[in-house]
């Protein structure tokens, strides 16, 4: 493996060297991504202007989804986020999300990325259901007049998404899903060419329905799993988790969680949060501190970002070492996820992916010289997780890839 | 049906007393219980698959709370309820085929299959197909998901016939139920002769002078073991005595009276004797749906002893030990706990464990449970009537064998009562 080599540090070098050009020229998005503040969502939204899709390569859209969905906001940091934006003219982001969808409403060339964007900034849908709504609007927009002409277009647009944004999963899964039932769903099923077209967009609008119910199936499916008296140790902020603990504790189970804080987005603190408001006892733990108390957990319950045909997952940073430790001292990792976040990516290693990149927060100014790892996810290979709970059932990791083959070959 | 609920009380009164021992037994009398039970139910004209799911459900829900622990019962009830899905799906699309080639007369072109009738039932059958199957990415846009389920599926035969002439009524009816009959009959077949099954794959796995160790007793084993011998293999087999029952002592026996060299050891000699042997075989209580498997106690510290020095350990089991539930903390849910007289002699140990002398609880505690669960990870291979499977295949063949809509209604009504 090259970069463990000491030649490492002539390879940095090189890449240290064109973005120290781009940063002279557009200096603002360089400095803020480095020893930045930490920044909130309406700074990230702000900055992400139509025409310019990509407002910071040093962080990745998915993780400003992230951020925006899950970060704690705290005073100290809209404070410092104020600064940042400077005097803006709204705080909020909801008109500012109108502010977005105007132009791209309105005006006469559609943009499948503003689309999405418009989408994504609703906070309780998945990305991948961003991506279908916005190739559902595609549709909507498009003047062809033969599937053959509309799939072409399709195409066209998922592969723009795909590419503005390559590090999420469930974007492309999303994108992959979409494409493949548009390329099966042929007008000859349907009588005429307009059928088929407003039952794509029936079915994609229909697609948010979807994912909500999967998080029901999810949480129905585990409520078997969760006993009275166990202790659940939770990692980073899921949907579908939170779904399936509230649903225990409707259902009157007895049991603790101890949520991991999550750094440097704090996730676990509003995890925490949630729980609380349910009434069930929470412990916070720092992230450091999960082998030290993973003698007292009777299972570990993740998210996932994107579960991979290996049967592994792709998840916030951390998953991997607690799945380890879990392994290691014999505690089941369950992962709920729902399967359209089945992706069709191989990992062979923790770095055999796109990295999501995100700013991270020391509290105080680090040394330029020095390096910060600032991926945001690990990939958890599938020995280290016994069960993933999915709106397909309950799977042993080996069956994902089963159920990729059948849809993809 | 005074008759059948004098037979189906019967039979629970066998399951709760424990009268009735080993999975096949068990299951090849649940499915002629359940035989008997379609035979006797009225079907109406319309919804006959719901009816008799709905009969068959009722006399189920009771098995499987007589006796939780026996898996084999649920299996059946879940194979049988399967089994009436697919004879419905096969009777409705054999409706539906008709149906569109008496409406379209030419079926050859494509094009002319495009008008909507026909359109509309092609529809409903595959829709009506796809409940059959697990849910899956496929279907994951499609919306067929759980409205579509078992109402779905028989309110769809009721459709096409309703087109149809009512005389195809009767006839259709007393077709689903000796079509289902039928296949039961081959379900109690196949029950009866999975042994042999399984037995004739024996060649394939066991080979010249090998070293086999077995625990206990298993039927399934011991006609494994025979079909090699019988096809002139030559080899050994230890046979670990299976306390406290003992039944290595009869498989021991057995095995000698049909001239294989034959070594008797304690259990505790598992780990002693492990390095010398090639291969582990096994028989089984039951397969969870994850690969695990519930089998005789002491089987997981065989698989333990097999795993540490990389012994195969194989398990034989017919396929309606197959269980497509999920084990939840299966060392206490999935066992029972056998009277302590297969332990101590009571007469000797009487003074330790009578509760009448003393004020407080007796201080000598027997404890003597009848299964181990066997993680997944353990197992190398399953052996079944289809073949040699993977533990983490042992899903797929769940899939083959039960519709994913009876598991979930199975389960409920006897967890919320």
């Amino acid at each position: 493996m090259w970069w463990r080599s000491a030649s490492f540090i002539l390879d940095h070098r090189l890449q240290e060297d064109p973005p120290n050009d781009i940063a002279s020229s557009s200096k603002e998005p360089d400095t803020l991504s480095k020893l930045s503040p930490p920044q909130t969502h309406s700074s990230f939204m702000a900055a992400a202007d139509p025409f310019n899709p990509i407002p910071n390569p040093k962080i990745s859209a998915y993780y400003q989804t992230r951020a925006a969905h899950t970060a704690v906001v705290t005073s100290d940091w809209l404070a410092q986020a104020q600064a940042a934006v400077g005097h803006h003219p709204d705080d909020s982001p909801a008109p500012q999300t109108q502010l977005l969808a105007s132009p791209s409403a309105s005006g006469k060339s559609f943009c499948v990325i503003n689309e999405f964007n418009n989408w994504r900034k609703q906070p309780d849908l998945a990305e991948a259901v961003a991506a279908i709504r916005a190739l559902a609007a595609v549709i909507r927009a498009s003047e062809a007049t033969t599937m053959m002409e509309l799939e072409i277009e399709l195409k066209k647009a998922s592969d723009s998404l795909k590419s503005w944004d390559t590090t999420s999963i469930s974007l492309t899964a999303g994108c992959d899903l979409f494409m493949r039932y548009v390329t099966r769903t042929s007008a000859l099923e349907y009588e005429d060419f307009n059928s088929a077209r407003s039952r794509l967009i029936e079915r994609a609008e229909k697609f948010g329905e979807i994912s909500c119910k999967a998080r029901r199936i999810i949480a129905m499916l585990s409520q078997d799993f969760i006993f009275d008296g166990c202790t659940i140790l939770v990692h980073g902020f899921s949907r579908v988790v939170l779904e399936v603990l509230k649903t225990a504790a409707q259902n009157k189970k007895l049991f603790r969680v101890f949520c991991t804080e999550g750094r440097p987005d704090r996730t676990g603190l509003r995890f925490s949060n949630e729980l609380a408001k349910l009434d069930v006892p929470v412990k916070l733990l720092i992230d450091s501190a999960v082998a030290y108390t993973m003698d007292e957990v009777d299972m570990v319950f993740v998210g996932a970002d994107g579960v991979v045909e290996s049967g592994g997952i792709i998840n916030m940073m951390g998953t991997y070492q607690i799945a380890l430790v879990a392994h290691s001292m014999n505690k089941p990792v369950y992962v709920a996820a729902e399967s359209y976040k089945f992706a069709r990516l191989y990992p062979l290693d923790q770095k055999d992916m796109a990295p999501a990149l995100r700013p991270i927060d020391f509290g105080v100014p680090i040394p330029s010289k020095v390096e910060v790892e600032r991926s945001a996810r690990d990939y958890t290979p599938p020995q280290y997780l016994t069960l993933l709970f999915t709106d397909l059932g309950v799977l042993t990791p080996s069956v994902v890839s089963d159920e990729l083959i059948q849809l993809y070959l | 049906m005074p008759d059948v609920q004098v037979l189906v009380n019967d039979f629970i009164n066998k399951l709760r007393k424990r009268k009735i021992e080993g999975s096949q037994a068990t299951s090849r009398q649940t499915a002629e219980l359940l035989r008997s039970v379609i035979s006797q139910t009225r079907v109406p004209y319309t919804n006959q698959a719901g009816a008799l799911i709905d009969a068959v459900r009722a006399v189920g829900e009771q098995l499987i709370a007589a006796n939780p622990v026996e898996l084999a019962v649920g299996n059946i009830v879940r194979r049988v309820l399967h089994i009436i899905r697919e004879e419905d799906l096969s009777l409705a699309t054999a409706a539906v085929a008709g149906l569109g080639l008496s409406s379209v007369s030419d079926d050859e072109d494509d094009s002319e299959r495009d008008n909507h009738p026909v359109l509309s039932a092609a529809v409903v059958a595959a829709a009506a197909r796809s409940t059959l199957r697990p849910p899956s990415l496929q279907t994951l846009l499609e919306d067929v998901p759980d409205s579509g389920a078992v109402p779905h599926t028989s309110s769809s035969g009721g459709d096409s016939e309703g087109k149809s002439k009512s005389a195809d009524k009767s006839s259709r009816s007393r077709k689903l139920k000796h079509d289902v009959i039928e296949a039961l009959n081959e379900l109690i077949q196949d029950i009866t002769t999975c042994h042999e099954l399984i037995a004739e794959q024996a060649v394939e796995h066991i080979h010249q002078n090998e070293v086999i160790l077995t625990l206990g007793s298993s039927r399934t084993v011991l006609e494994f073991l025979c079909a090699a011998k019988e096809k002139k293999r030559s080899f050994r087999v230890f046979v670990a005595e299976g306390a406290p029952r003992y039944q290595g002592h009869l498989l021991a026996k057995d095995l000698v009276t049909r001239g294989l060299q034959t070594t008797l050891i304690t259990d505790s000699a598992v780990f002693a004797m492990i390095s010398r042997v090639n291969m582990v075989i096994v028989g089984a209580h039951a397969v969870m749906a994850n690969g695990g498997v519930i089998a005789p106690v002491g089987l997981n510290m065989v698989a333990l002893a097999a795993q540490r020095h990389a012994v195969p350990f194989v398990v034989l089991a017919g396929s309606h030990k197959l269980c497509p539930l999920y084990p939840h903390n299966p060392e206490v849910l999935l066992n029972e706990l056998r009277s302590p007289s297969e332990l101590l002699d009571f007469g000797e140990f009487s003074d330790c464990m009578d509760f009448g002398t003393g004020t407080a609880s007796p201080l000598l505690h027997v404890v003597n449970p009848t299964f181990d669960y066997v993680p997944p990870k353990l197992v190398s291979l399953f052996i079944t009537d289809t073949g040699g499977h993977n533990p983490s295949y042992v899903y797929r063949l769940i899939a083959d064998y039960y519709s994913a809509d009876d598991l979930v209604v199975q389960r409920r009504p006897p967890t919320a009562s």
